[in-house]
């Protein structure tokens, strides 16, 4: 009985959308949505860093950055990929842990054994910070 | 055999409806005894999709269930600030779906109406286009989409805030302790017999017992000689110790079934399948097909599912009720208090079904059923009562972090699992160093759920801190957080090394489903490393 009630009030709602839909001037809602979620870090990727995002989350924190390249500002090399670059949502609230010289990313880019692009990682961890 | 205790209620199960029921009963004023035959939250709650949602697929079934759950949604979500967090969906639409985007913006509109009792949005329509621009990922093939918010939430803190809520106001907790009988006199159950976690036998008397073992009630009813039919499934989920992506995303899979990748705070989940079963509870299996079923499905909407590499599973089993000649996502997510009384077995009550959304309300029906049977007029409070951490607004992360000397992220993350009480917990270990780098978890919290939150086994402490949920699995701190579980509890040293070996083993068997070529790479590396470490053969 549930389920007829159900269907029933369904398509009663599908009817009034269709018929809305015909009267009604289809707008953009992207900017709505994006507007909306902004508090919350829930924002567009940048199509770039979507391409290579695979990449740049591979680290599997081994450790070996942080013993040829040491820290970018407070924070460990292994952590920058490992936890920084999870796309945590509130990571705005983190910028000072990131914020200070770079170390020497090709050195440590070297020794590891996932290859992954620290230089890169970076760049986007900053990026999402300063949101 | 110590000498019985006696209670007013004993609760079997540590779930998160057995957790919410000693709440609710405790606030109440009762005297509860809650017994759990594993960890807080390791059985079916700890293995749900992380969510606090309304379930806009029951629209097709029953209205009623979607209409209950967003309204005990909207307070888990005020009683629990800390611990939630905005999940956003994007709904994508392609050529020849199950449902073109008009049926699925119908179905939004009406879900819509039900959004505001949990304090969220209404959805929002989008062409392909736009829907590629706000998450690049997506096919070139969708065509429209919609978008649908829930909530996120760690169901391992939630049931252990009920757990802590429940201890602050008289309860006694028991986590590793399994009920071996219900005692009877006659037709009547009287109390429970249980096996500690040191070997020992006890006997608590109650005059009310609850059965809140989700998939396990049936084995729980036996006890009593009574039959509990349940229509249990299976659900595996495949994590990625990464937030793929910004926003949630819907997919359909080869069989027409919804499936989800659902973006945690730092971590993604991609599930679920639905599959009755009939095996052994304590021993569920994640199998290849299923993780293939799951990969095949969420492809076609993201192609590049398969280039991130995940790092575990996770699998359960849901106590759905039962009825026969249904497919298994068509079952209801209905509950059911059930008073075994006219089957004789008085004394004997057991909640059955529902869901994680629902939680608050199945211990309050459930409570309110014990005290009708207690002739009590006690009323339930846990619709607006804080669980502990809410009760005022956390310390802003960048004064704490300071303060304290810890990493902001940390404190962030902190604060997520403990809110207000962040500050008393980093001041327990009086050290500021981070333990788990990955996710980051500090010294500090780790010896505070050992002191605290009842951590037996480095899996408890995974549950309860996070501590190896990272990228790295546990290889990089397990065998520190082994020795500062054991200092705390005083394990050997060679308790600690088998402690940690015994959690490395245990990941292990949710690890095998999903190791491709990278996966496999690193657990070489984590293998050496820990046989270097721990001077053995190995943990496999």
């Amino acid at each position: 009985m549930a389920r007829a009630d159900s269907l029933a009030k369904l398509a009663w709602a599908y009817g009034v959308h269709l018929a809305r839909r015909r009267l009604r001037r289809p707008r953009s809602q992207l900017a709505d949505l994006l507007n909306t979620y902004a508090p919350d870090g829930i924002r567009a990727i940048d199509p770039a860093v979507r391409e290579r995002h695979p990449r740049l989350v591979n680290c599997i924190n081994c450790g070996l950055c942080a013993l040829a390249a040491g820290r970018i500002g407070k924070s460990r090399l292994p952590d920058l990929a490992s936890s920084y670059m999870r796309l945590y949502a509130r990571l705005g609230e983190a910028s000072t842990d990131v914020a200070g010289d770079d170390p020497d990313f090709a050195a440590a880019s070297a020794v590891c054994p996932v290859g992954l692009p620290l230089a890169e990682v970076a760049t986007v961890v900053r990026r999402m910070t300063m949101r | 055999m110590t000498a019985p205790s006696a209670y007013d209620v004993v609760v079997i199960g540590g779930g998160v409806t057995g957790a919410g029921v000693a709440r609710d009963l405790s606030l109440r004023g009762l005297s509860v005894l809650l017994l759990e035959k594993g960890d807080w939250g390791a059985g079916t709650s700890g293995a749900s999709s992380w969510m606090i949602h309304g379930g806009p697929r029951y629209l097709e079934y029953d209205w009623d269930t979607t209409r209950l759950s967003c309204i005990d949604a909207g307070h888990i979500v005020t009683i629990a600030r800390n611990l939630v967090y905005r999940v956003v969906f994007i709904i994508p639409v392609l050529p020849h779906d199950r449902n073109n985007i008009e049926r699925m913006e119908t179905a939004m509109e009406v879900y819509d109406r039900f959004q505001p009792l949990k304090k969220a949005h209404p959805h929002r329509r989008l062409t392909g286009d736009e829907a590629r621009q706000a998450e690049p990922g997506l096919s070139p093939d969708v065509i429209a989409a919609v978008t649908m918010e829930e909530w996120g939430v760690d169901p391992h803190r939630l049931v252990y805030a009920n757990v802590e809520d429940a201890v602050a106001h008289g309860a006694r907790a028991l986590n590793h302790t399994r009920v071996t009988e219900l005692i009877r006199d006659g037709g009547k159950v009287i109390g429970v017999r249980y096996r500690t976690p040191d070997g020992a036998f006890s006997e608590a008397r109650a005059r009310v017992v609850v059965n809140a073992t989700g998939p396990w009630s049936p084995e729980v009813g036996a006890m009593a000689g009574v039959d509990i039919e349940l229509r249990r499934a299976k659900g595996i989920h495949i994590v990625y110790p990464h937030r793929i992506s910004n926003f949630s995303i819907s997919a359909e899979s080869i069989d027409g079934r919804d499936l989800l990748m659902v973006s945690h705070a730092g971590f993604t989940l991609l599930g679920t399948t639905d599959d009755d079963f009939y095996g052994d509870l304590d021993s569920v299996e994640v199998l290849d097909d299923e993780v293939d079923y799951l990969l095949q499905g969420f492809e076609r909407v993201f192609p590049a599912i398969r280039s991130y590499r995940p790092v575990r599973t996770t699998t359960g089993v849901r106590p759905t009720l039962f009825k026969w000649r249904r497919y298994e996502d068509e079952l209801s997510r209905r509950y059911e208090v059930i008073d075994h009384s006219p089957r004789g077995a008085d004394g004997l009550i057991t909640i059955a079904g529902g869901k994680l959304s629902m939680y608050r309300l199945m211990a309050e029906e459930t409570s309110d059923a014990v005290c009708r049977k207690l002739g009590l007029q006690g009323e339930s409070t846990t619709a607006s009562r804080p669980l502990p951490g809410n009760e005022s607004d956390p310390e802003p992360v960048a004064a704490l972090a300071a303060r304290c000397d810890v990493p902001a992220l940390a404190v962030l993350k902190l604060q997520s699992r403990h809110g207000s009480n962040a500050e008393k917990v980093l001041d327990e270990g009086h050290t500021s160093r981070i333990l788990c780098r990955c996710e980051p978890v500090t010294e500090a919290e780790l010896v505070y759920a050992a002191r605290h939150e009842q951590v037996r086994t480095l899996a408890d402490a995974f549950r309860r801190v996070g501590v190896a949920a990272g990228p790295c699995a546990g290889a990089a701190c397990i065998l520190r957080a082994s020795e500062v579980v054991g200092r705390e509890l005083g394990w050997s040293a060679t308790q600690r090394l088998d402690a940690a070996r015994e959690f490395v083993r245990g990941a292990w068997l949710g690890r095998a489903p999903v190791l491709g070529h990278t996966g496999w790479a690193q657990e070489e590396l984590t293998q050496g490393a820990m046989r270097g470490l721990m001077a053995s053969d190995g943990a496999r």
